[in-house]
């Protein structure tokens, strides 16, 4: 009896849980009104990307309290709403759900990765909901639809750039490349490297590849080694490229790494210490040194509230922000569906990442593309290369 | 009945809902499996993987219909726990366990080198196909097929697996057959699942169905009890619905999910419903007078 009594109680209470807890929740969110514009925030806070997500947030929390203290939007105060989304393709999918059905958002800011963008979007899309991913970039994401977008440097725009200058600049014809089979975001570079090579003229004179996650590189350096290669590009991200610099130096050559944004992260420089010293290259939209006036306006807002030095995604976090407050204060409107065309015609906008203007098909092309490199254990601004618009 | 059901729920719940429903689907295989013939799988997530890519393969590049492609998903994750089973089905406990794992491990690393499959990057643009009244009525069917399996003569035979294999195998139960055929049928849910989760979906990678993915599973089995259907389609919804509704406690919420199932397995142990079957709850009902009278 007494047991039959306990179960049948601890049985009750879940029961409660699970229908008096989604119930508060609604509660919540009938009070919204017309009057608060919301926009969604989208990037993981915890697991293995959350280095992308959480500068993203802090970003984009800086751009909406100075919206607000300017006024808001159309005399319309700014909301964000922050949830994590685990860098989990299910978890996206529910909270872009959740962002269009319950908070009724406007505007998604996210995510930085390429999958999980494609994800949300297609929801978005189908619910006429603008979505701005301030790092998606990979292929095939604002082909999806019109209320797609982005505001990142895109590798198809920044690789000849740079094929162009390691050849112009540097006079490296002969080229090694190393991807690395696991990782969506090498496999996904390299043939881009490879087209600018070939259509520029140069020589590929290895390829080999490896796996995110192993550590022991010295089979491909020793071919490397052989190969006469003048620069190794590397398509793969920030640990693997200093343990591959590491075997580099053990085997006592001379060789500079060059690679894509993944190889963005401050681990780098702490694996690779002296042996990734000025050693490594790397292009990204975002660079904190030789700023222009509006990323010094920034990073002085920036370093104030946080105590911490922005990178790349608190940038493009930022500028996403702002770029869609431009488009509805351009469209005298907050409807999705009026100011995402206003946000289609942005050109030339100077952000704290560099300037940004879309192409008909809603691409970005960002200018400058910022080389960096490894000097005294931080990152360095190495060169500024101005991308044309074709 | 979709349309009509999506005017009057919103489609964040009918996009749980959903998910609660593959989740069943998924935990009633593994219980299958687990709960009730009592061998410890650990890579279930590697079974929905193939049911999940074969669907999306055949849709995206074949243009199969969907039930067909669905159809052979679970057919081909069923085939593949027929192979693994025969040799792996031979080992007990923490060695079964492990050989799970590292074939789950197997099935990732093959799909992220997998052409057809997009390598790492995953497979992007299959049709929205699943939709809530398919997968309304194919949890009701999963339930009906699982609950006769199991009242069966054959589902006491898996019972008694469990319970002790050697004195089932003295009372003549091919305990090796039967447990072939139970991880089989498993995987060929696991595999319906993945084909309904690829469609819901609509973007499926290799991390998706990683180790811990099985592991959540494991906890739906594990937490509603293993071997009771409803306590399966509980611990299902339970695991589905609680990560949602944390969301009130944002930054904390992963803390709190932990928090919540070391709680429920200090005072229910057995699970929510350890084995609790649909006819002992009318059976308990019925005995309810007699024991009240002895004590």
């Amino acid at each position: 009896m007494y047991k039959i009594r306990n179960k049948s109680i601890a049985l009750l209470l879940i029961m409660a849980l699970l229908f008096i807890i989604p119930g508060c929740g609604q509660k919540g969110s009938a009070g919204s009104s017309e009057d608060v514009i919301k926009l969604g925030f989208l990037g993981a806070k915890t697991g293995p990307v959350a280095n992308y997500g959480i500068p993203g947030e802090k970003g984009m929390k800086l751009a909406i309290e100075e919206l607000n203290a300017k006024g808001g939007i159309l005399g319309k105060k700014v909301e964000g709403i922050y949830e994590d989304n685990k860098g989990d393709s299910a978890e996206i999918a529910s909270i872009a759900t959740k962002y269009i059905t319950r908070d009724k958002v406007v505007a998604m800011v996210g995510d930085p990765c390429t999958g999980l963008t494609k994800v949300a979007a297609d929801i978005a899309q189908k619910n006429g909901v603008v979505i701005f991913s301030p790092g998606a970039t990979g292929p095939g994401v604002v082909e999806i639809g019109d209320y797609v977008f982005r505001n990142t440097l895109l590798d198809v725009f920044a690789v000849p750039a740079v094929v162009d200058w390691m050849m112009k600049e540097k006079g490296w014809t002969n080229f090694a490349i190393i991807t690395s089979l696991n990782n969506g975001y090498s496999t996904a570079l390299t043939p881009v490297f490879k087209e600018a090579i070939n259509k520029k003229g140069g020589k590929i004179v290895l390829e080999d590849s490896i796996n995110d996650g192993e550590t022991d590189f010295t089979a491909q350096v020793t071919k490397l080694k052989r190969s006469g290669a003048d620069v190794l590009v590397f398509t793969g991200y920030y640990t693997e490229a200093a343990l591959i610099m590491n075997e580099v130096k053990k085997q006592n050559f001379d060789i500079t790494l060059v690679g894509g944004d993944g190889l963005y992260g401050q681990d780098l420089a702490k694996l690779g210490k002296d042996a990734v010293e000025e050693k490594v290259i790397f292009y990204c939209g975002f660079s904190s040194d030789q700023p222009s006036p509006e990323t010094e306006a920034f990073l002085k807002k920036y370093r104030e509230k946080y105590g911490e030095e922005p990178d790349m995604f608190s940038a493009q976090y930022y500028d996403a922000v702002m770029i869609l407050a431009k488009a509805m204060e351009d469209a005298k409107s907050t409807d999705p569906k009026v100011f995402k065309n206003e946000l289609a015609k942005l050109k030339d906008y100077l952000g704290v990442s560099g300037k940004t203007t879309f192409l008909p098909n809603r691409e970005p092309v960002k200018s400058p593309v910022c080389l960096i490199t490894v000097k005294d254990g931080k990152f360095k601004l190495l060169d500024k290369i101005e991308v044309n618009v074709q | 009945m979709d349309a009509w059901f999506a005017q009057y729920v919103d489609a964040y719940y009918l996009r749980i809902m959903v998910l609660i429903g593959i989740n069943i689907i998924l935990a009633l295989g593994l219980n299958l499996i687990t709960g009730v013939t009592g061998q410890l799988s650990m890579g279930h997530a590697g079974f929905m993987s193939i049911g999940a890519y074969t669907a999306a393969i055949l849709t995206l590049h074949y243009g199969t219909s969907f039930v067909l492609a669905l159809l052979s998903g679970s057919l081909m994750a069923a085939f593949f726990g027929f192979i693994i089973g025969i040799p792996t089905l031979r080992l007990e406990g923490d060695y079964l366990a492990m050989v799970t794992i590292g074939f789950a491990e197997i099935i990732r690393v093959f799909f992220l080198n997998f052409e057809l499959g997009g390598k790492a990057v995953g497979l992007y643009g299959m049709q929205q196909y699943t939709t809530f009244s398919m997968v309304f009525i194919l949890v009701i069917l999963v339930v009906v097929l699982n609950w006769q399996l199991l009242k069966s003569r054959y589902g006491r035979a898996l019972y008694a697996i469990r319970e002790n294999e050697i004195a089932a195998e003295a009372c003549g139960v091919n305990t090796t057959g039967m447990k072939v055929a139970a991880f089989t049928m498993g995987s060929f849910l696991a595999g319906l699942a993945g084909g309904l989760y690829s469609h819901y979906m609509g973007y499926i990678a290799p991390q998706d169905f990683g180790f811990m993915r099985s592991i959540e599973i494991l906890n739906m089995v594990v937490l509603g009890g293993m071997g009771s259907i409803p306590g399966v389609m509980l611990g299902a919804a339970v695991l589905t619905v609680l990560p949602e509704m944390l969301r009130i406690v944002a930054d904390y919420r992963l803390l709190f999910y932990g928090a919540l199932l070391v709680i429920l397995m200090i005072f229910r142990p057995n699970g929510i419903m350890g084995d609790m079957r649909l006819y002992d709850l009318k059976q308990r009902l019925r005995t309810k007078e007699v024991k009240t009278c002895r004590s």
